[in-house]
């Protein structure tokens, strides 16, 4: 991030960032909070999705099995255990990553579109198998109903706060995780790696890379991000069923926000969420009475309109604006 | 005399119905410059191919300072020692020469540090210091070639396989890159190079290879070998040989 990064750059960075640290202190509207936090989850999905399939030039749609998988094994360990959803939060990002090394050692040997297309099938399998089961060798699923979390009041130990301004903080905090895992992997062999697979597959192998071997470690680091997410996900609910954790939907919401913002960079999937998700939510509660539907079109519009204007993703013609100002700024 | 460097002995590929190479064996001797001639569809990819790890043979075995890379997949090759360029170069588009010279470096220290510097050791090596920091993409044609071979060069090989160099290039870029060979073999690098070029091939290499239809029809130093019947009949057909002798 701060690699090619200018003065100027770097200091709208920070600006952003103590913005988001003190947004609870401005508006406190809970409406206004759960918003942002909503925006800050997405921006962590996005960007949990653009650290294998942003650098390696994959189009997964099938990454909400990870956050649902996660958030089962979450909710589950909570009410069946009583273990702390915290620990529950990596058992599930742990679970997701073995599950990703699974998929995507059967996935990753197909390209382009045949990936794509896999990744949603397998993620479709698991959601309609999660809706008709109502137990798994004896563990509760309850189908398309889904589960609650049970209410136990303020407690850290058990991730439930009466107050959205806790749920706020842990979001940001986990956006700032992967915001620093993607700036070491910017920097790292295997994001090298990643990009020369993506720029060239048969150079990649002359140059000493097992294409497979390098994807499914990004893939199982992304696969536990995603994860992660989707405990929160559900923490944040107090709610879990396979359509809105597992389903299509969100694993569309995640690749669609990271490639506008700009795939393959820092903080394009982060822009891309801080863009989206707004207008998404504006439309939504402005003309969702209304115009039933409208909102779907205005936000499709905008997808259509920067996918054709701006291709690689609204942070680059964004930086190359900011390199002029601060151009300017010098003479 | 000390064993060769690279040892291929009684390779074969057949596609389906077609034997593009055939039993084929010749080795590559340490600090030597090997070219590897042929008409079109002669075999010369696929053989290429084989000791690369991108096709496996048939028949036969590979193998470098002894040990046999036979069956072996391209990116363990590529650490045992033998680094390739592609016919049509095959450059990471978004990243900056630098950068995708380091992409080879990796292979053999995960420092960043000592990669790049190696990298950048590479880049004045090749000319390339005015653009360094561009992307591979906006790259002429034969700055991707040079480019391949820097990538290449990071991996530390002990062996290179060069694919038709040269193909497309200008005059003085054909001769800035033999000179460019002749550098790499004097840091102690032994070269397998195919050329269609022949005046590349002859100033370049110590010894040449011919393959016909997947056999291996001569070996020698250049001038014995463009003078070899065989070859000729190859090139240019029975009824110029016989021309020629009469």
């Amino acid at each position: 991030m701060f690699g090619t990064a200018t003065p100027l750059e770097r200091g709208l960075i920070i600006i952003g960032f103590l913005c988001l640290l003190v947004l609870p202190f401005v508006i406190t509207n809970p409406y206004h909070i759960h918003t942002a936090t909503m925006i800050v989850y997405f921006a962590f999905m996005a960007a949990s999705w653009n650290f294998v399939c942003g650098y390696l030039g994959q189009l997964s749609l099938g990454h909400s099995v990870f956050s649902g998988v996660a958030g089962y094994v979450t909710v589950l360990m909570f009410t069946q255990l009583g273990i702390s959803p915290w620990i529950g939060m990596l058992f599930g990002g742990l679970l997701a990553a073995v599950l990703s090394v699974a998929i995507g050692s059967l996935t990753f040997r197909l390209k382009g579109p045949y990936f794509t297309l896999t990744t949603i099938a397998f993620a479709e399998i698991m959601r309609i198998w999660f809706e008709n089961t109502d137990n798994f060798i004896g563990i509760p699923l309850k189908g398309s109903e889904g589960l609650v979390v049970p209410l136990v009041g303020d407690s850290w130990w058990a991730f439930q706060f009466n107050d959205k301004t806790p749920y706020y903080y842990i979001a940001l905090g986990l956006l700032l995780m992967i915001v620093l895992a993607t700036i070491m992997l910017e920097k790292s062999k295997l994001g090298y790696y990643l990009k020369a697979i993506r720029g060239d597959q048969d150079g990649a192998e002359a140059l000493g890379i097992n294409p497979t071997k390098y994807s499914l470690i990004a893939l199982s680091i992304s696969a536990f991000f995603t994860g992660i997410g989707g405990a929160f996900f559900a923490q944040f609910f107090r709610y879990i069923n396979p359509e809105r954790n597992m389903g299509i939907d969100m694993s569309i919401d995640m690749a669609i926000m990271a490639i506008i913002g700009g795939q393959g960079t820092v903080l394009g999937p982060i822009l891309g969420a801080f863009i989206l998700h707004p207008i998404a939510e504006i439309t939504r509660t402005t003309l969702g009475g209304s115009f039933l539907g409208l909102h779907l079109v205005i936000y499709g519009t905008v997808l259509a309109l920067t996918v054709l204007y701006f291709p690689q993703g609204i942070i680059v013609p964004l930086r190359r604006i900011l390199a002029r100002i601060s151009g300017r700024a010098k003479k | 005399m000390s064993a060769p460097l690279l040892k291929v002995d009684g390779i074969s590929k057949r596609f389906g119905g077609n034997q593009a190479v055939k039993e084929t064996s010749f080795h590559v001797d340490s600090g030597e410059i090997l070219g590897l001639i042929g008409p079109n569809g002669a075999g010369k990819t696929t053989a290429f191919n084989m000791i690369a790890g991108y096709l496996e043979s048939d028949t036969g075995d590979i193998q470098l300072n002894e040990k046999s890379i036979k069956g072996k997949k391209p990116w363990d090759i590529c650490k045992a020692g033998i680094a390739r360029t592609f016919q049509l170069s095959k450059p990471f588009g978004d990243l900056s020469v630098l950068e995708n010279i380091m992409v080879g470096g990796f292979v053999r220290s995960a420092d960043r540090r000592i990669i790049e510097t190696k990298a950048r050791e590479v880049v004045v090596f090749l000319g390339m210091e005015a653009i360094i920091n561009q992307d591979a993409l906006n790259l002429t044609a034969f700055d991707r070639r040079k480019l391949e071979l820097g990538r290449a060069l990071a991996t530390e090989p002990k062996l290179l396989l060069m694919d038709e160099v040269v193909a497309g290039a200008t005059p003085n870029e054909a001769s800035e890159m033999v000179e460019l060979v002749k550098n790499i073999r004097d840091r102690g690098v032994s070269i397998l190079i195919v050329e269609h070029v022949m005046h590349v091939i002859m100033n370049l290499s110590d010894r040449v290879i011919v393959l016909d239809s997947g056999n291996l029809i001569a070996d020698g130093n250049p001038e014995e070998v463009v003078n070899d019947p065989e070859v000729m009949k190859a090139y240019f057909g029975e009824k110029y040989v016989q021309q020629q002798s009469t």
